[in-house]
């Protein structure tokens, strides 16, 4: 993994892992938060708490998870806001990720709504609120004490949501959240709460600092804007939702010069939060000619997609491979970048130039 | 220098061990640190058969600051809550943009640093990690 930061951690996943559907557990990208992270869980004592404004509230037990409710299976894809964030120009401060702040996972759990149905939410509730069990050092009431996220009870995606206690069909790793995490198919990862502990029903819009101050992206036609009116103040932000169409070249990676008239297969993956992915494309020539690309194993409209495409470089040359996605709501990646405070929402087209040299 | 060296060790070992946390059920925020060339996967603790699992500590892997007046302050302060890493992954950036993420830290994340330290961190920052300063 590649290391950006070590206290609180976060790793990034190399580019090789990405060839298949699923990311390995141990290389599965990490980002936590704040420094106290748990280094142990005691499941004889850890619960998983539903409170807050419920009718019955519950204290639910590691087999509790498996044995009273059914069991569920999603694969979705795990995308950290800020991927691709060292693409930005002008930079922006945060973790500089390369395209590695993501992965791919076959999550097994209960539906949060079972959960919820089973706690029985009390009218007059607007949202639920997530925490796990890390813990920071700022004073209390601070993003540095402690990190919880939000979503309203009206957002549809509740419905999709899951309490996974399962990860391509192992325990949870302690760095990626065991013993539960939540899974919110489609949105970025920041939803996806680690060490999941408590779950509380709010009466009110949770004003937490990461709901109201982070992890919010300009309500502008995807997300972008400039410094200079960030700095005017007219930008008004919503909290950072789904995932736009994003695809990549896995292989070959550039790093090998290529002898021409060498069959080569390009291989990749694609995904969107909104909805699967209906179309891959590839440019040899800098976008003037398209070719579809063949679609993989089809592991649900959340997942991962991988592609691929036979493509023989007659001649020698540099060839600015370029890859583009279009996902089931005909959203396709454009060529052009974002910026906004936060390095966020990053979904450009690819590209991944190949060098081939003369054969004979 | 040796000495020195010993010192901010200690005082970093010293704020991690004050942060370490011990509750009935899970127990957090232990590190340890490791060697700048040896990659570790996660230390594995002792594993037994009860209920309690145990990823062991979280590997450290120290970066080398700029040496420099406020290097001490750096050291003192922001690495309380954080690795000195959070320093050394950003890129280039200006002094400005040092002094408002410093700023931040105090005003948006609360951390108690007085104005007089703030004001070293800021140059130290702006003195050494910007475009123009930045060795690596």
């Amino acid at each position: 993994m590649i290391l950006l930061t070590d206290r609180p951690v976060q790793l990034e996943t190399p580019r090789q892992y990405f060839l298949s559907t699923f990311t390995p557990n141990d290389a599965f990208f990490v980002r936590w938060h704040l420094q106290t992270i748990p280094n142990a869980v005691d499941l004889k004592v850890w619960r998983l708490r539903v409170e807050g404004n419920v009718e019955r509230p519950l204290a639910l037990s590691f087999p509790d998870l498996a044995t009273r409710f059914k069991s569920v299976s999603v694969a979705a894809v795990n995308q950290c806001s800020g991927n691709s964030r060292s693409r930005l120009q002008p930079r922006v401060a945060g973790g500089q990720w390369g395209n590695g702040a993501m992965g791919n996972a076959d999550w097994t759990g209960v539906k949060l709504r079972e959960i919820l149905d089973a706690a029985v939410v009390k009218s007059g509730s607007v949202q639920v609120q997530f925490e796990g069990l890390d813990k920071g050092l700022g004073p209390k009431d601070y993003g540095s004490n402690r990190f919880m996220k939000s979503l309203d009870l009206s957002d549809p995606v509740l419905d999709q949501c899951l309490v996974a206690y399962s990860m391509n069909g192992e325990a949870l790793p302690m760095l990626n959240g065991f013993p539960a995490r939540l899974i919110v198919p489609g949105y970025f990862a920041t939803y996806y709460v680690k060490s999941l502990s408590w779950i509380r029903v709010l009466d009110a819009p949770d004003d937490n600092f990461w709901m109201k101050a982070a992890y919010r992206i300009p309500d502008t036609p995807r997300g972008t804007t400039t410094p200079e009116d960030m700095k005017s103040g007219k930008v008004t932000t919503v909290p950072i939702a789904r995932m736009p169409v994003r695809s990549f070249l896995i292989s070959p990676d550039g790093s090998m010069k290529i002898p021409a008239g060498f069959p080569l297969r390009l291989r990749g993956i694609a995904f969107s939060g909104y909805g699967g992915i209906k179309k891959v494309e590839v440019s040899a020539d800098n976008g003037a000619n398209w070719s579809d690309a063949h679609l993989g194993q089809d592991a649900g409209e959340y997942s991962f997609r991988t592609w691929s495409l036979d493509w023989t470089p007659k001649s020698a040359g540099r060839y600015p491979l370029t890859v583009r996605a279009t996902d089931a709501k005909g959203n396709m990646q454009p060529d052009e970048g974002v910026w906004n405070p936060g390095g966020y929402l990053w979904n450009r087209i690819e590209r991944q130039e190949i060098v081939v040299g003369d054969a004979s | 220098m040796r000495t020195r060296k010993w010192y901010f060790t200690a005082v970093a070992a010293l704020s991690i061990l004050a942060a370490r946390v011990l509750y009935a059920d899970f127990r957090a925020g232990y590190y340890t640190p490791a060697g700048p060339e040896t990659i570790h996967q996660t230390l594995p603790g002792a594993v037994s058969t009860d209920s309690n699992y145990d990823a062991g500590q979280y590997p450290i892997y120290y970066p080398e600051l700029a040496p420099g007046d406020g290097k001490n302050d750096v050291e003192n302060n922001c690495e309380l809550c954080h690795s000195p890493r959070y320093i050394t992954m950003q890129p280039p950036l200006s002094a400005q943009a040092w002094s408002d993420e410093v700023n931040k830290m105090r005003k948006t994340f609360g951390a108690s640093i007085p104005d007089d330290t703030a004001q070293r961190i800021i140059q130290y920052l702006g003195t050494h990690y910007t475009p123009e300063t930045r060795k690596r």
